[in-house]
């Protein structure tokens, strides 16, 4: 096995507030990992640091050994490190025919139609994206993640705000997809049903710190998850 | 020399007057306000009129209260109605409001110059450093400071000023913590307004009154607004006291670039930090 | 909509070409109907103030285009119309170069001047973003305000036309009849440009950048650039318009530059409508002719463009371009006998 995605010494301060401290992260290639942890616990600032998106921060972040730590985000992107994002990021006013076919320009046309079928938006290209439902938006953000066929997915709370069908509807998409196209992910969700049933390794973060890493099975018996975070839901 | 620097405060003062009331306002409402201009141009004149028939202590006081009437009408007939939409909309339509005002300074006082002078008790020189200089001018940095002082102790010490600055910080989260940004609004603008008022009159004596006469000034306290940060009360003494120096020292030593350099520093600031030197939001 | 295309095969490549032809109709029967306008027109006032109104409509599609392409507001679009009227205007009447250098000049340099300067403030928006085109609209004014030697400072400079243009003589560019054919032909192959500009792969790109330009470096893009070309086209459209109107009237002034010169064609193009690409055309029409319906009153024509804007805000938020198609498509569907 071979590491996909892996962040050294990474760390984000707001003010004196430590959101990130010195976190090590590897990611091996094929796995999906689930990201969890109270709310605040960093996993969204551990997300942004790993996508390009966060400022003010330090470490060093490497894709399939090529170091990417000063890499703008586009360029990240061309190297096959996508992500979603927990707060819908979309293209408000823009047909979704349209943005899909746009972000499929930048990454070659590989596996659009693959992409939209499993999303299920065919019917909604016409539609303006501000126009349809909260549930399509979220698969929209999923959609514009996996556009072209991305090597290391980052997805932020996938299924925030879904239904408990949709978002075990969306799990079971996510691993179909992942499966077929051999992709890498982390994975943050709250929902520990589809953590649990999609993962094959776990990482808590507590309070910018990692707290633990494993297997599902052992994370569920870790006494210090079980008290900091899983707690009766275990 | 120091009189020279005793000019430039004046000149400082004057702008600060006009860009605490746009801070005031775009700390509420998220607007740079064109009108602003106009509105301290509509200021002098209602003191101008004033003054003909009473005097000039008359006219300032008049043009204060007539001015924040129109400021309160202003945000309930204008801004208000207005918040849901794009500020840059609203910024536009406050463009709109400077075209319709100078119109209607023409058709009342017409398109000549008026000119306005300062009230005895003010008029004549001292010396300072062995130079004379106009005692008006030591009446306007007077007046800058006062209203910079009690500001400032309002914004600190009320309440009402409490939740200005908290909301010029982050006004929807000021909205979300039940604060009635509405009310808080019409004081505001009401405020800015006055001020721009208030500053009209105090500036007649030293400029030629004309429907345009708010344009130039007017882009000058953006600058200030800017340069100190949008939405900073003490950026906006710093910069209003800097353009000021700037503006009088440039005059005698650059004359030719003299009314470039503050749109050249502003450029500077907003691309090194677009939020200004004090200021968070853009 | 490329995916509705592969999706469902020739039909939506079919409809794409009807859509391109009807473009194309739309924009003959303009053309022909400018060539025909002289022969239409008696008054030769009319046909002079109907040049000058393309010359406005002209500049208000150019800040329109900032808006619509680039999500922004400038406060300092009449600095590329002046820059090009001034280059032009300074070359051409020193004789500095050939009249044919000079125009081309004056197209390039405000065109050059706009993409560089896109490059550094494309990051910046809103408030900050109108307040720095203005000052940097100012200070371009501020220059040909004071700088004498330059072309006579604030009282502006006449520029005697050569004999010939691009082997036209130059009566052509100041005689109304044959200048508004020049300036609306022109204004009509711009739209045309522009509306398929809109619809190809790079407008697709910019008006995603303009929706959501944080999630537009997220699926691969830089954002820079393209926004960046953005300000060149429309600084280009601005100097077109800057350097007709220096054709037409030979004399430039500091006037051109002035901030409130910026700010009534940012009025034009919101009045217009700015999503809807001849919207900004549109509004600068309608409030050129509120200037001959004030009449004498002149001096009151900003006080009519300040009240239709605030009336147009408040009531119409899509424009009277938004207006016009809502009330078209209204009246299509009434005429197929659907019900509204
Ligand atoms: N822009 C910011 N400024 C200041 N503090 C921030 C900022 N963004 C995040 N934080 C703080 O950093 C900490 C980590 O935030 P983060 O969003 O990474 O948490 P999270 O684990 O994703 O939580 P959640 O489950 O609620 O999404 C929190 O305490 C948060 O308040
Ligand atoms: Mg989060």
């Amino acid at each position: 096995m071979t590491t996909a995605l892996e962040g050294r010494n990474l760390s984000r301060a707001f003010g004196g507030f430590r959101a990130l401290d010195d976190v090590d992260i590897a990611v091996e290639s094929g796995e999906i990992r689930g990201l969890i942890g109270p709310n605040g616990a960093g996993k969204s600032t551990l997300i942004d640091v790993l996508s390009g998106r966060a400022e003010n921060w330090s470490g060093q972040i490497r894709l399939n050994g090529e170091d990417i730590t000063r890499l703008k985000v586009q360029d990240r992107r061309h190297r096959g490190l996508a992500r979603s994002f927990q707060r819908t990021n979309i293209f408000p006013a823009i047909a979704i025919g349209t943005q899909l076919t746009v972000a499929s320009r930048a990454l070659g046309e590989t596996g659009l139609s693959d992409v939209v079928e499993a999303l299920t938006l065919g019917h909604l290209l016409d539609r303006r994206a501000d126009e349809v439902s909260y549930g399509d938006q979220r698969r929209l953000d999923l959609a514009l993640a996996l556009v072209g066929r991305p090597q290391v997915l980052l997805l932020d709370e996938p299924a925030a705000g879904l239904t408990v069908e949709e978002s075990l509807k969306l799990a079971e998409i996510l691993r179909d997809l992942v499966r077929r196209w051999g992709l890498t992910v982390l994975i943050v969700e709250h929902d520990m049903e589809v953590i649990f049933s999609i993962c094959d390794r776990i990482t808590v973060l507590h309070l910018g710190k990692i707290l633990a890493e494993g297997d599902p099975g052992e994370i569920r018996r870790h006494p210090s998850v079980v008290s900091a975070y899983l707690g009766s839901q275990a | 020399m120091l009189i020279q620097v005793l000019n430039g405060i004046a000149y400082g003062g004057l702008l600060y007057l006009l860009a605490v009331g746009l801070v005031l306002i775009f700390g509420l409402r998220e607007i740079v306000n064109f009108a602003h201009g106009a509105l301290f141009m509509l200021g002098s004149y209602i003191g101008f009129s004033i003054a003909a028939v009473f005097n000039f202590w008359l006219g300032l006081a008049g043009s204060l209260v007539a001015m924040t009437v129109i400021g309160i009408f202003l945000d309930a007939a204008v801004l208000r109605p207005l918040r849901k939409h794009d500020h840059m909309v609203t910024v536009l339509v406050t463009f709109g409001i400077l075209l319709v005002l100078e119109a209607f300074a023409t058709a009342v006082w017409g398109k000549s110059f008026r000119s306005m002078s300062a009230p005895d008790l003010l008029s004549g020189t001292v010396q300072i450093a062995g130079e004379p200089f106009p005692v008006y001018r030591l009446f306007v940095i007077g007046v800058s400071l006062c209203v910079a002082a009690g500001l400032t102790a309002w914004l600190r010490f009320s309440r009402v000023g409490l939740y200005v600055r908290a909301s010029s910080v982050d006004p929807t989260t000021t909205a979300i913590l039940g604060v009635d940004t509405d009310r808080l609004s019409l004081i505001v603008v009401g405020l800015g307004t006055g001020l721009a008022g208030l500053s009209g009159v105090v500036a007649a004596p030293l400029m030629a009154l004309s429907p345009t006469m708010g344009n130039y000034i007017l882009i000058e306290s953006f600058i200030v607004v800017v340069v100190g940060g949008l939405g900073s009360f003490s950026g906006a003494l710093a910069a209003a006291l800097l353009i000021g120096q700037i503006h009088n020292f440039g005059a005698i030593y650059l004359p030719w670039a003299s009314t470039m350099l503050p749109f050249l520093l502003m450029v500077g600031v907003l691309i090194w930090r677009p939020t200004g030197f004090a200021g968070k939001r853009t | 909509m490329s995916i509705g295309e592969s999706q469902l095969g020739g039909v939506g490549v079919r409809m794409a070409q009807q859509r391109y032809s009807w473009i194309f109709g739309l924009a003959a029967l303009a053309l022909v109907l400018g060539i025909a306008a002289p022969h239409l027109i008696a008054s030769l006032l009319w046909m002079s103030l109907l040049t000058q109104a393309v010359v406005d409509m002209m500049l208000a599609t150019s800040v329109g285009i900032l808006v619509r392409q680039n999500g922004r507001i400038s406060f300092g679009q009449a600095a590329f119309f002046g820059l090009g009227a001034y280059t032009f205007g300074v070359i051409a009447a020193r004789e500095i170069a050939s009249p044919e250098l000079a125009l081309l000049a004056g197209l390039v340099l405000p065109t050059v001047v706009a993409f560089l300067l896109g490059l550094v403030i494309a990051r910046i928006p809103g408030v900050a973003h109108a307040m720095l085109t203005l000052a940097v609209g100012q200070a371009l004014y501020e220059v040909a305000f004071k700088w004498r030697a330059l072309a006579n400072g604030d009282d502006g400079m006449s520029v005697r036309m050569p004999d010939t243009i691009f082997g036209i003589d130059s009566d052509v560019f100041q005689s109304p009849a044959t200048m508004l054919v020049i300036c609306w032909s022109l204004l009509v192959l711009m739209l045309l440009a522009l509306s398929l500009m809109a619809r190809s792969p790079f407008g697709q790109l910019t008006e995603v950048i303009r929706e959501n330009d944080e999630r537009a470096r997220f699926i691969g893009y830089g954002t820079t650039l393209p926004r960046a070309i953005i300000y060149g086209v429309s600084a280009f459209i601005a100097a077109t318009a800057g350097i007709l109107q220096t054709l037409y009237d030979g004399y430039i002034s500091p006037q051109m530059l002035h901030w409130s010169a910026s700010g009534m064609a940012m009025i034009m193009a919101i009045v217009g409508g700015p999503r809807i690409l001849w919207g900004p055309a549109l509004g600068a029409f309608v409030l050129f002719f509120f200037k001959d319906i004030a009449g004498d009153a002149t001096e009151y024509w900003p006080a009519l463009v300040g009240g239709t804007l605030i009336a147009v805000t408040l009531f119409l938020p899509e424009g009277f371009a938004g207006l016009i198609i809502r009330l078209t498509s209204r009246a299509v569907r009434r005429i197929k006998g659907e019900r509204p």
